[in-house]
């Protein structure tokens, strides 16, 4: 089976791009382990899950499995409960034969905001990836150079990707510009790959030919891939059309797998293109195995799935990329306004025209947020009429008036220098280029005026030139990482620091969930992760560190005060859960955190407020410096608590003879100054 | 003459100490008492007596320290005998007469005895009427002034340790390493001495750094027979309490072995002693050189390792004794040919020796081959704050000291269980497996100096304790419903 394998980690760029230049077939990319999951489970297919597949990669022949990146890192840490870390260290184990790769934003990474460059060198030189697909949402192509640069001096594959839409102004010469500028940054053809990102999925089949011929045509030796979701319809004939223009890779997902907005079915494009007289290089037996085990538990995440089944043609419109359809219906569910898409796509049809760039992260979110937030404001004052409205007023201006904007009615131009005025910070930090360059140019001056108000001329002389790269100061990682220190109180690992640098917030609540869960999320089949033992006897068997588990549901309690109590048996053994329900009361203890707060040291009983001298102390009085102010008693040791500095005892939180915890507030002093 | 044979034995005391007395009565088919506070009503000691007495409200004044109530409990239960076991009542005087006084046999040495040692000023004295070496200090400095003067004339530098004269186990012992740290820490010394011990007089004493705490146990009978039982080494201290003990010492030769064995013996003899007690020794390895410490009339913590390196029943001889027997054996007799290694499973958080109260959820301990465990707990009981924090001794021995390490290391590591209540356990693995522990190269301040290292190499994986995160996961789940965040 080994035959197939014709690329493996441990290969420079230049040897994996000669494999490819040599192999005389069409490669295939699986996204079955990240953007298939991404575009139609919002990402919650579990390690546990894909995993399952990787014995069949590993000998299945595939270019390179992306596995990792994108919004999976995020949702890894904040739905899924798993770390990227994790992730990449359980596929090098095993499915040592395939490369592994990554989806990144060129300044964003793996979050969503640019960084400076010594968090991107610190990150990226860091995470055990082989092919790095890296792309920009304006197609900045300055701002990939730091990543480029770490990742090629690694001595992984750096594979730019160009960010791809069907627009009037997106034409060849648009794209050979850019592959130029990527070619140029790389030293030359030889030890990239570069990617055509149809995000979307808005390529026509003739539209993509057309591309791909010409960059085959300038640059003969460059290895192209085709990344292509399915949403319009009409990916199969898009990949044929790429392949024949010269393609060498595709992204493909398992058939099993397929939805609506991933990848296509792999084993149909391998027939496709075979049928069309191509080759493609594809073990079908392992392949095949590969397909028939998604069915095993795909049936688990129903529950993930997007609320929008099926095709949608409108994508060459409102070009939501596959990847942001899931999580953005489920915003609009759960925010009560799905009835409102529709009208929320037109406009995002509309809006893409006035403010020209890609819509993918971040970009994507910038559009749905801004054009989210225009629909649900006229909703809100107006109804569905102010829905129907603006929409009749976007169309009017950009149909009719072909966006001049002198050309409109003056209660029309009135309303337009409203329209932004609610949009997110991010579209004003976009249009203020401090993402990067903006593709077609700064967006028209109305639109400045539209967003800040009166300030609106003042900003558009502030509008920035350069790369974020550059105008970003680097960040003080020794403070950070102390800040996590402090956070967690305890020393942290390299890993656990990197996850707070993409997202501080969601990284600390990840890290305390497995602190007190502990691998449920890679071990617990995806029924119990996700809906638990439904009833008495009920129970879920795993092996787990090389023994077998057994929890069984015996029974759980009836809530009293927020409370229940649930019996499980863990391996036979009976034992008791407290749970607090929502409802519980929150014992609530006040800790000491300021300098000016005075701690217990250790859990014990204030046996003495004050000291024998004085006698007790209380609120109101001034302590000096040295001063015995409170003693605890714990298992009849004393502890003094002295005066740190000399102080106006604010407020004695705890009474005497009380039992305190460790690190209990005890006092709250305010320095007194001396004045002489 | 006085009836002498035990009938039935009042054990004075709770948790591990209480219940270590009352398995050797067991042995003997000696009917017990226990006694227990309103928060014990429900402890281990309580269940494996053949009665038990209420003596009491929590605060340990009020019940294991309440002669009178417990006295009247012996009477009421019909016991002839009160063992004190260690801490509480063992080593108070009074209570000691009392216990003759009210016509019962009292198992420990007599009250004079314990007059005598008990405090630590006139035992000095007594030991160096003995010939006992002794540290340089001043006794009873009635304030900073005086420990200033003594200081500068004897030209002793700091640090120096002040403790209470009637301390121990670690309370009223205070460290002053600078000069104006004095005023507090006699302070804190004489409170905590007058809180635990009824006594606020103090002594001063050249702390001797590096120093290690080698102590000989004797026994001896009422008819002159002192025997010792060889030593035990208590270096690992924390805040003075000792928290790991061997036997023999690792730090001492055969002719130091020789040598501290026959002084404690010594000094034993011209105390005219009886019952089982310790003569503690600080042995300075810079110099070779020990020094007396204390002799501790009663029954030891540790006691049980030199029962597991000598093969005897110390309890059963402290009845013995008490009810007026001669030593069955002579000094020959005594050959000890194991390696014994005990360590005290606190219920304190092992990163900051903060005491762990609350219930005890789960106990577990495999058997093994090699340990006995002494324990004053079971699977459910509470421990409750206003105790000392000892919850179980695990004991392991072999053929030599590496054995002994081994088998404890496989017991902390694998083999126990304790959940509810956060214990010792991690730290004491931590200790064994030091480098500097396994060479035998420590000294009473090995972890304060090494307190970061041994934090941290805690070892946190332990598979019993992911695999209940998980179950904790599933119980969550099952009882709440499919979170939100999912």
């Amino acid at each position: 089976m080994i035959d197939s394998v014709f690329v493996k980690p441990g290969m420079s760029p230049k040897e994996i791009v000669s494999c490819v230049r040599n192999l005389g077939a069409i490669a295939l990319t699986s996204t079955g382990m990240r953007d298939a999951g991404q575009s139609d489970y919002k990402n919650r297919l579990r390690m546990r899950d894909l995993s399952t597949l990787s014995s069949e990669y590993d000998a299945m022949g595939l270019f390179s499995s992306e596995c990792h990146g994108g919004a999976r890192w995020h949702v890894g840490i904040m739905n899924r409960r798993e770390s990227p870390f994790e992730e990449i260290a359980l596929l090098r184990e095993k499915m040592p034969n395939v490369l592994l790769q990554t989806l990144v934003r060129e300044t964003n990474l793996w979050g969503y905001r640019p960084y400076p460059k010594n968090i991107i060198e610190h990150v990226i030189s860091r995470v055990d990836i082989d092919v790095w697909r890296c792309f920009s949402f304006l197609n900045d192509v300055r701002n990939m150079r730091t990543v480029a640069e770490i990742v090629m001096k690694r001595g992984r594959l750096f594979q730019p990707a160009i960010s791809f839409t069907q627009a009037d102004w997106t034409t060849n010469a648009y794209y050979l510009g850019l592959v130029r500028e990527m070619v140029d940054l790389c030293g030359g053809t030889d030890e990239i790959i570069l990617c055509v990102k149809d995000m979307a999925g808005v390529g026509s089949p003739r539209r993509i030919h057309s591309l791909f011929d010409s960059i085959k045509q300038a640059w003969p030796d460059l290895v192209l891939q085709y990344h292509r979701h399915a949403t319009d319809g009409l990916a199969l004939p898009a990949i044929l059309a790429a392949a024949q223009a010269g393609a060498g890779i595709v992204d493909v997902e398992e058939d099993s797998l397929t939805r609506f907005f991933g990848q296509a079915p792999l084993l149909s494009v391998a027939s496709y293109l075979e049928e069309s007289g191509l080759k493609v290089h594809l073990n079908r037996k392992d392949a095949d195995v590969a397909v028939q085990k998604v069915r095993e538990w795909i049936g688990h995440y129903e529950w993930a799935e997007s609320p929008f089944k099926g095709f949608d043609y409108g994508v060459v419109m409102h070009r939501m990329p596959g990847g942001a359809f899931p999580s953005s219906f489920e915003q609009a569910q759960k925010g009560g306004f799905l009835h409102l898409m529709p009208a929320i796509l037109k406009v995002m049809s509309l809006y893409n025209q006035i403010v020209k760039y890609f819509d993918v992260t971040p970009g994507s979110q910038v559009t749905w947020v801004t054009c989210s937030g225009i629909v649900n404001h006229y909703a809100k004052e107006r109804g569905m009429a102010g829905v129907n409205h603006v929409i009749q007023l976007l169309a009017r201006f950009v149909e009719e008036k072909n966006q001049e904007f002198d050309a409109l009615m003056p209660e029309d131009q009135e309303e337009l220098l409203h329209l932004f005025r609610t949009a997110p910070g991010d579209f004003r930090q976009l249009i203020m280029g401090n993402y990067g360059k903006l593709p077609m140019g700064w967006p028209a001056d109305w639109v400045y005026t539209s967003t800040f108000g009166d300030e609106g001329r003042e900003k558009i002389g502030q509008r920035r030139e350069d790369s974020p790269l550059d105008a970003l100061p680097d960040e003080d990682l020794a403070r950070m990482r102390h800040e996590l220190t402090e956070q967690l109180d305890r020393s942290v690992s390299e890993e656990e620091f990197i996850l707070y640098l993409m997202h501080p917030k969601d990284a600390l609540d990840f890290i305390r969930f497995r602190e007190k869960y502990g691998d449920a999320p890679r071990v617990l089949p995806t029924d119990v992760w996700h809906s638990g033992l439904k009833r008495a006897g009920a129970k879920v068997e795993f092996e787990y560190r090389g023994v077998p588990y057994s929890i069984e549901r015996v029974s759980i309690g009836a809530e009293h005060d927020g409370i229940i109590h649930a019996v499980m048996k863990v391996n036979n053994q009976m034992r008791v859960f407290k749970i607090e329900t929502p409802r519980a009361k929150k014992e609530e203890i006040r800790m000491a955190k300021g300098l000016s707060d005075i701690g217990a040291p250790i859990n014990g009983t204030v046996w003495r407020i004050g000291n024998p001298e004085r006698g007790a102390v209380k609120a109101g009085d001034i302590v000096h410096k040295g001063e015995e102010i409170a003693n605890l008693e714990a298992m009849k040791m004393e502890n003094a608590i002295f005066a740190p500095y000399d102080a106006q005892i604010v407020e004695i939180p705890v009474k005497i003879n009380q039992m305190v915890r460790q690190g209990q507030l005890l006092f709250v002093l305010e320095e007194v100054k001396q004045v002489e | 003459m006085m009836d002498k044979k035990i009938r039935k034995v009042l054990v004075a005391n709770r948790s591990v100490p209480a219940v270590r007395v009352i398995q050797t009565c067991q042995d003997r088919k000696i009917p017990t008492t226990a006694v227990y506070s309103t928060p014990d009503r429900l402890a281990a000691h309580v269940f494996m007596a053949t009665d038990a007495v209420h003596i009491g409200e929590a605060p340990p004044i009020e019940s294991y320290l309440n002669m009178e109530k417990i006295i009247a409990a012996a009477r009421k239960s019909g016991a002839n005998a009160i063992h004190p076991g260690w801490g509480f009542l063992s080593e108070n005087t009074k209570f000691a007469r009392m216990v003759v006084d009210a016509g019962l046999i009292w198992i420990g040495p007599s009250s004079d005895v314990i007059h005598m040692m008990g405090d630590k000023i006139e035992s000095k004295k007594i030991a160096i009427a003995a010939d006992v070496p002794t540290i340089p200090g001043i006794n009873s400095p009635k304030n900073a002034e005086e420990i200033r003067r003594w200081m500068k004339e004897e030209d002793v530098a700091f640090p120096v340790i002040i403790k209470a004269s009637s301390g121990g186990g670690g309370k009223g012992m205070v460290k002053v390493s600078s000069d104006p740290e004095i005023e507090n820490a006699l302070a804190q010394a004489r409170s905590e001495g007058k809180k635990s011990f009824g006594n606020d007089e103090v002594l001063v004493e050249k702390f001797i750094e590096k120093g290690r705490h080698i102590e000989v146990q004797i026994i001896a009978d009422q008819h002159g027979n002192v025997i010792h039982l060889y030593e035990r080494e208590c270096t690992l201290q924390r805040r003075n309490q000792k928290i790991i003990e061997e036997a023999p010492s690792p730090s001492i030769d055969d002719d130091i072995r020789r040598s501290i064995c026959e002084t404690a013996v010594r000094l034993m003899q011209k105390i005219g002693y009886s019952s089982a007690g310790t003569v503690e020794f600080l042995f300075d390895s810079a110099t070779s050189r020990f020094y007396f410490l204390e002799v501790n009339t009663r029954l030891q913590v540790e006691h049980g390792i030199t029962e597991l390196v000598t093969g005897v029943d110390i309890v059963s001889l402290m009845l013995d004794v008490a009810e007026g027997e001669k030593l069955p054996f002579a000094q020959e007799d005594i050959n000890p040919n194991r390696w014994a290694l005990e360590v005290r499973l606190n219920a304190e958080d092992p990163a900051t020796f903060s005491p762990s109260f609350g219930n005890i959820s789960r106990l577990h301990l495999n058997l093994y081959p090699g340990v006995r465990v002494s324990q004053g707990v079971y699977e459910g009981s509470d421990i409750p704050p206003y105790y000392d924090s000892l919850i179980m001794l695990l004991m392991t021995s072999g053929p030599d000291r590496e054995t002994a390490i081994m088998k404890m290391d496989s017991i902390l590591c694998r083999n126990l269980r304790v959940e509810g209540v956060k214990t010792l356990a991690p730290m004491l693995l931590s200790i064994i497996r030091h480098e500097d522990f396994i060479s035998g190269d420590f000294s009473t301040r090995f972890i304060e100096e090494h307190m970061d290292e041994l934090v941290s190499k805690f070892t946190e994986d332990d598979s019993e304790e992911e695999a209940l995160k998980i179950a904790r996961y599933v119980a969550e789940i099952s009882a709440l419903g499919t979170p939100n965040w999912i």
